[in-house]
Order: structure tokens, then sequence, then C-alpha cells
């Protein structure tokens, strides 16, 4: 289920498949996010492991006062996996009923992978925050966020624009530009 | 077509007891892929023990839910793609076509007597325990987390049931396949009980 493409040269259904073949795959589909061209690639082999390991990064690096014992960052971090997992299903479930014609997974494959912008984009946060605070720190991160937001937005819609019909195209759009904003502005917001 | 490959002259292999149903092929009880069958089962058993054992083990909650995913994760991929078809010839995947319509294909392995690879029984009563025990266990863990208003484990819990679920669905679909029709195996099953029952057979085991 996680993945697709089985290759029917497999010698019988008794060989298992290969572990590298599978992270190749996740690693390919990385770069098709970072450098986002019309193509294929997300759609038809998709996955959801990349999905689940940018969302597990995310969820731990937007953990708050590990000082802070009793709270122990429990609820931030399923909040943060509710979030990305409900979001993406909603937009799927809407894309769906608009009409669009692209699977249930491979809608949940593009719109996980592309949260990788924005997970490089918590990243600088995170350093920038080691940095001294003041309103020059806040604008530092205002721009990369904004600029990861961006990207994610046009890196999701190069791949899911083809799949939507002509005239519902900004129905479908909007509420993936309202998921990364949710997620965007988690990330701004993040004070250690 | 592929389907057509695997699934002509199946032997049948009933879910419950491999030996009544073949007669033609040697009866294994050996298991020929140990290393298969022990992570078939320490994924799933170590995952529900640090669910259990949290509290002791570490005192950090997030520690414990990383942990946790990670193994549920490793479990569903090695049980989709490795244990499925060292230990019982089966396999399923999801295929996309070039209309980009989505296929779901679920196939078993036909076992020919000159390539020697029946499938074990050991390894089958492995294989299906395992397959059906750690789902059932993780639903139960959702309705405690959900009634004694643990919500905060809620997140995992439906992880595993989720992850879980979809392999034991997976390959109940491919051993119902290899059968073609599901309300015949289980009249054939039961109707095999019976008769077991009234005749006083001895069993082969």
């Amino acid at each position: 289920m996680a993945e697709a493409e089985e290759s029917p040269g497999d010698p019988g259904t008794a060989s298992p498949r290969p572990l590298m073949r599978d992270l190749k795959a996740v690693g390919k589909k990385f770069m098709h996010v970072l450098y986002p061209r019309r193509s294929n690639t997300l759609l038809r082999d998709w996955d959801l492991w990349g999905p689940l390991i940018l969302c597990v990064t995310l969820a731990l690096m937007l953990q708050r006062g590990s000082a802070d014992s009793e709270k122990d960052g429990g609820p931030q971090f399923a909040e943060v996996f509710v979030v990305v997992w409900f979001g993406a299903v909603t937009i799927t479930v809407n894309s769906k009923l608009l009409g669009g014609n692209i699977s249930f997974f491979q809608s949940l494959c593009v719109l996980g992978y592309c949260i990788l912008p924005l997970t490089v984009a918590m990243l600088i946060c995170r350093l920038v925050l080691l940095a001294e605070p003041g309103p020059i720190n806040f604008m530092v991160r205002l721009f990369v966020v904004t600029v990861m937001f961006a990207w994610s937005v046009v890196a999701s819609t190069a791949f899911l624009a083809d799949s939507q019909p002509p005239n519902r195209k900004a129905l479908a759009i909007y509420p993936v530009f309202l998921f990364y904003f949710v997620i965007s502005w988690m990330i701004l917001t993040f004070t250690p | 077509r592929l389907q057509q490959i695997f699934n002509d002259d199946t032997e049948d292999v009933s879910l419950f007891d491999a030996e009544e149903e073949t007669t033609n092929r040697p009866k294994k009880s050996k298991i020929r892929h140990p290393v298969a069958s022990f992570f078939h089962l320490f994924f799933r058993v170590s995952a529900i023990i640090v669910y259990l054992l949290c509290e002791l083990l570490s005192s950090s909650f997030i520690a414990c839910m990383v942990t946790i995913i990670l193994l549920l994760s490793c479990d569903f991929w090695a049980v989709k793609n490795v244990t499925g078809r060292l230990m019982v010839g089966l396999r399923w995947w999801n295929h996309i076509d070039e209309d980009g319509k989505s296929h779901w294909v679920f196939e078993s392995r036909k076992a020919s007597p000159q390539e020697n690879k029946a499938v074990s029984e050991a390894e089958s009563r492995i294989f299906w325990l395992g397959l059906i025990a750690c789902p059932v266990l993780w639903v139960i863990f959702a309705f405690s987390a959900l009634f004694s208003f643990r919500v905060k484990w809620l997140a995992v819990v439906i992880m595993g049931v989720v992850l879980q679920g979809a392999n034991l669905y997976g390959y109940i679909r491919c051993k119902v396949g290899s059968r073609k029709n599901f309300t015949s195996m289980a009249t054939s099953y039961l109707g095999k009980q019976f008769l077991r029952q009234n005749t006083g057979g001895d069993q082969t085991s």
C-alpha cells in the first residue's frame, strides 16, 4: 500500500522486494520536489515513506521547551501529525469530490512530498533562532518561510494541476494553499 | 494478465490446516526462512511491548512515540515486501497504468513441484498468527485509549491499526483471490470440519 510499482520481471513472487530500490525512489522524489517540473514520477510511482519521514522530522523540530518536563512536548507532536495527515486527506477528498482523476494515495503522496521545502525552512529557522532575538531575526525567518511556502505551493500545483478539471482548478488549489499556509504559520510562530 | 500466470493451477492453501488440502505436496514442518520469520514477529511484538511499557522504559513520551512509529513502519515494509513473499508466497501492491487509473493487485504464488518451493506449515502458522493477532491488539488499544482519555496516544495507536490492518486486509485478499470464491472456501472448510468430527477419522498431523 505504501508504494506502487512492482516490476513483473521479479523472479516469481518468492523474491523479496529490494530495499535499495525503495530508498532510491524516495530520494528521486525528493529531488523532483526541489526542482519541480511537470513530470509524472510522483504520480505514477507513489509512495508514502517520504511524507512519513518529513512529518516525523517536522514534528520533532516543532517541539518546544525540553526543559519543561511535565508538558513533555507530547501534544505538539501529535498535533503536527494530525494537521498534516488530516489536512492532506481532506484536500484529497475535496479534489475527488470536484471530479479530479487522481487516486487517493497519489494525492497524499504529492502533498506529503511537497512539505519538503517547509521542512527545510523549519531547519533554517531553528538555526536562526540560536542567534539573538529581535526584529531582524524575525524578518529573516519571515523571508525564509515565505519563500519556502511559495516553493511548496508551486511544486504541488505543478504535479496536481493536470489532474483537475479545467474550470475547477482554483477550487482544487485553494485548499492546498491553505494547508501549506497553516504549516508555515506553525513554523513561523515557533519559539523554543 | 499477471494474475492469470499466478492463479492458474494455484494449489489450494487453506487458512488453518495446511496438511488437509495438499496431498500431492511434501509436508514441510520445518522453518525454511528463520530470519524472515524472526523479523516478521520482531517488529510487531516490539511495537506492542514499547507501547505497553512506555512509562517504565523512558520518561520521554516523544522518544516512545518515535520508536513505535519507526517499528510500525519497518514492520509494514518488512511484512508487505519480504515476509509475505518468502513465508507464504503471497504479494499485493498497487499499480497505476498509463491512463492514470489505479489497480490493486493481489497474487499468490503457484507452487510447482519441481521448484521445491512448497509453503512450510510452521512458517504459515507463524505468519498468519502474527498477521492477525497484532492488529486485533491495536484495535483493543485504540478503544482503551479512547475510553480512558489517553488521547495523546491515539495518533500512534491509529497508525498501528491502519498499517497492520492494511497488511492483514491485503494478504487475506491474496488468499481469498487464490480460491476464487470466498463463500466456497468457507463452506468447504466448515464441511470438512463437520465430516471430520462425525466420521471420527484420524488426522494426519
